[in-house]
């Protein structure tokens, strides 16, 4: 049995946690109740034929006041980094957690994920701003469901395949 | 390679080749010489072999050089612990200190738990009838005692990856109602983050104990991996241990597996007998409190109650003692007592001393203090105390006796005062007059009958006027001398008729008499 620990880092109200219970439990919900601390939970996946569990580490979104707590990311071999697309701030913010992670944890897999794709009339994001990073990109929504799965799917796919790789004889 | 001695000895022949060699060699000579000078001089070369040193033993950090170098350190370290063992202790204490101490305070506690659980079994209802069981089934009292007293149940064990916080293996009882064990585990490392970083910790401490309501958690560490209970109850210390024991197992098991974990878990699928082994613990967890409550009471109730009990009587034997030495002293004080000695011989009370027949008694004044007479033995000699209220008291006594002696005879028929009797009269009046004076002295008021007798020849008519008028001559003959009238009584005394009745004539004398009676005097 294979399991990855997975954080959702980025900003407060950029649906984080939304993101997380329309992948696990299947609803949305329009309430914000903003995350204290962290909530866990948990998916199991299958991906090209290899069943995979993600503990899913839905963290705390950082504002003015609270800083990422960055004892929650030890020991995770990946991370999903959200941003609003009604907010450009927010993909400012993900790129500055992304270079802290990385100094932290040192190059480990990630995506970006830009949310609330169901609002994109309103979005403040570009997909030049986002495609200037080069990194792994997923639009979601996690109201209307658009692309969480395959967002989830296409970390643990990439998951997998690190596995795979550091697994290999010869390393 | 030109040598040295060949550049001293130039042969003279040799002068141009040498001159082409100077020439041609001149510059590396030079550097040769240098050289020269590094390899013959010790200390220049030890300085050489320090500036690479460091760099050298990191090249080659391989097995070889740690070989070679084992027996050095090993015996470098036992002769710096020979010469100077203070100073290894000082920098080991850090480590070693708190280490021992965790070990004794665990041992300790454990030594306490396991002394309250005997006594617990020892002094229950339910110990003798495990003592019953034990004769009935023939089993051992131990065996059966450890059958029915685990008071707790360890329902859930989870093996969890210290770094990632990811489960590794998992353990419940059938009973055990079973979240999302993988949740848990990932929660318990979050707990355990939120706790490090909310309160600042030092380094190796660890979160020990999560308790809520009756379910507690048993947390023991390794350096990748961490192995953690759900108890129901209340778990004895040496849980940890089993714990903690079993965890160091699997760390030095799996040590490389762990040390790697990348996710994969199936590896640990061997480590599932020992979490099952550890859901230890039986009987009903619910039973604790009330054991607990009962083992306290032993523990701490029983000698309280004792040292209660012995205070009270303590404080009761000294208030009773206290009221002893009281009335020890109160006799020594009274006039008339001397006491000699007060003592305690088993359970009585020993009061020796003199005491004069005026004084008061000792036994009355007993009772009147409310002390058991039953308790007491007194002894006292008599005799004479020179009290001036003593000294009175016995004058007045002496006094009364005299007057009581004195007596006025009389002829037959006949209640004057013979004429050869009346010098007597001063005499009496004397008396009389002093008596008074010596009991007002004593605040006593006396009364004296004069009392008027006859013979028993003649009526009882006759006689009886006889016997007043004998005592009222008298009597009015001694106020005639100045004794205060309201101290005399003229009574008449026919009781001496009898008396008289028995005497011959010539004695009858004496019944025809007026005699004296103090009253008011003891
Ligand atoms: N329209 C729309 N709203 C969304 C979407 N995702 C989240 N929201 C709303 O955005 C708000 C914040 O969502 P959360 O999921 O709680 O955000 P979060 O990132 O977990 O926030 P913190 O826990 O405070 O860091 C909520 O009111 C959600 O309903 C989305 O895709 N579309
Ligand atoms: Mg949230």
């Amino acid at each position: 049995m294979l399991k990855k620990k997975i954080c959702m880092v980025g900003q407060f109200g950029v649906g984080k946690t939304s993101l997380v219970r329309r992948f696990v439990d299947s609803i949305f919900d329009e309430r914000y109740l903003t995350t204290i601390g962290v909530k866990i939970d948990r998916k199991d996946v299958s991906v090209d034929g290899k069943s995979l569990t993600l503990m899913l580490w839905d963290l705390a979104g950082e504002d003015d006041l609270a800083q990422l707590n960055v004892s929650h990311l030890r020991g995770a071999s990946g991370y999903i980094l959200v941003a609003d697309g009604c907010r450009a701030s927010t993909l400012e913010k993900a790129a500055e957690l992304q270079q802290r992670i990385t100094q932290t944890l040192g190059p480990i897999p990630f995506v970006l994920v830009v949310n609330k794709a169901d609002l994109r009339d309103q979005w403040e994001v570009q997909s030049s701003q986002v495609a200037q990073y080069g990194w792994p990109t997923f639009e979601t929504s996690a109201k209307a469901g658009s692309g969480v799965e395959e967002m989830f799917l296409g970390l643990a796919a990439i998951l997998i395949r690190s596995h795979a790789a550091s697994e290999a004889p010869g390393q | 390679m030109p040598t040295d001695g060949a550049a001293k000895r130039p042969a003279a022949d040799d002068q141009p080749l040498a001159e082409l060699r100077a020439i041609l060699l001149g510059p590396d000579r030079a550097a040769w010489e240098s050289m020269r000078q590094r390899l013959d001089n010790p200390s220049r070369r030890a300085e050489d072999v320090a500036s690479v040193l460091a760099e050298a033993v990191r090249l080659r950090s391989d097995a070889k050089l740690r070989r070679a170098l084992q027996p050095l350190l090993e015996e470098a370290l036992q002769l710096s612990v020979q010469s100077n063992p203070r100073m290894l202790a000082d920098a080991l204490f850090p480590i070693f200190g708190k280490a021992i101490r965790k070990a004794i305070t665990a041992e300790l506690d454990g030594m306490l738990q396991s002394l309250s659980h005997t006594l617990e079994q020892r002094f229950s209802w339910r110990s003798l009838r495990w003592r019953w069981e034990s004769i009935r089934t023939g089993k051992p009292y131990a065996e059966i005692v450890l059958l029915r007293s685990l008071l707790y149940r360890v329902e859930q064990v989870f093996l969890i990856h210290r770094k990632t916080g990811l489960l590794l293996q998992h353990a419940a009882t059938d009973a055990a109602e079973t979240k999302d064990p993988e949740m848990v585990s990932g929660m318990l490392t979050a707990i355990q983050d939120f706790v490090r970083d909310s309160v600042s910790v030092a380094e190796g401490e660890n979160l020990e104990t999560v308790r809520m309501g009756d379910i507690g958690m048993v947390l023991t560490y390794g350096p990748d991996a961490i192995l953690s209970g759900f108890v129901r109850g209340v778990a004895p210390r040496n849980l940890s241990r089993v714990f903690q024991d079993t965890l160091d197992t699997i760390e030095r098991e799996k040590a490389e597996a762990l040390h790697s974990f990348t996710g994969e878990t199936s590896e640990f699928d061997s480590c599932r007998p020992r979490l099952e082994a550890c859901l230890a613990g039986q009987g009903k967890p619910g039973e604790r409190k009330a054991t607990s409550r009962m083992a306290g009471a032993l523990l701490f109730g029983l000698p309280a109650l004792v040292i209660i009990a012995l205070a009270g009587w303590w404080i009761y034997s000294a208030a009773v003692e206290r009221r002893w030495s009281n009335f020890a002293h109160r006799l020594s004080s009274e006039p008339g007592i001397v006491l000699t000695s007060f003592e305690k011989r088993g359970g009585t009370h020993y009061l020796a001393g003199l005491r004069d027949p005026l004084a008061a008694d000792p036994a009355a004044l007993l009772y009147a203090e409310g002390l058991p007479s039953d308790k007491v033995t007194f002894h006292f000699e008599e005799y004479h105390s020179l009290q001036p209220s003593f000294a009175a008291q016995r004058r007045l006594v002496e006094l009364k006796e005299e007057l009581q002696r004195r007596a006025f005879r009389f002829p037959t028929g006949s209640s004057a005062i013979p004429p050869e009797q009346r010098f007597l009269l001063d005499d009496v009046a004397a008396q009389i007059l002093s008596l008074i004076k010596a009991a007002s002295a004593l605040g006593r008021t006396i009364q004296i009958e004069v009392r008027g007798n006859h013979d028993p020849a003649g009526t009882e008519q006759l006689n009886s006027m006889l016997a007043r008028s004998r005592a009222q001559n008298v009597e009015a003959a001694l106020i005639s001398l100045g004794v205060p009238a309201a101290r005399l009584a003229a009574v008449p005394e026919d009781k001496e008729r009898e008396t008289c009745a028995a005497v011959k004539e010539e004695e009858r004398l004496f019944c025809r008499s007026a005699s004296f009676r103090v009253i008011g005097v003891p």
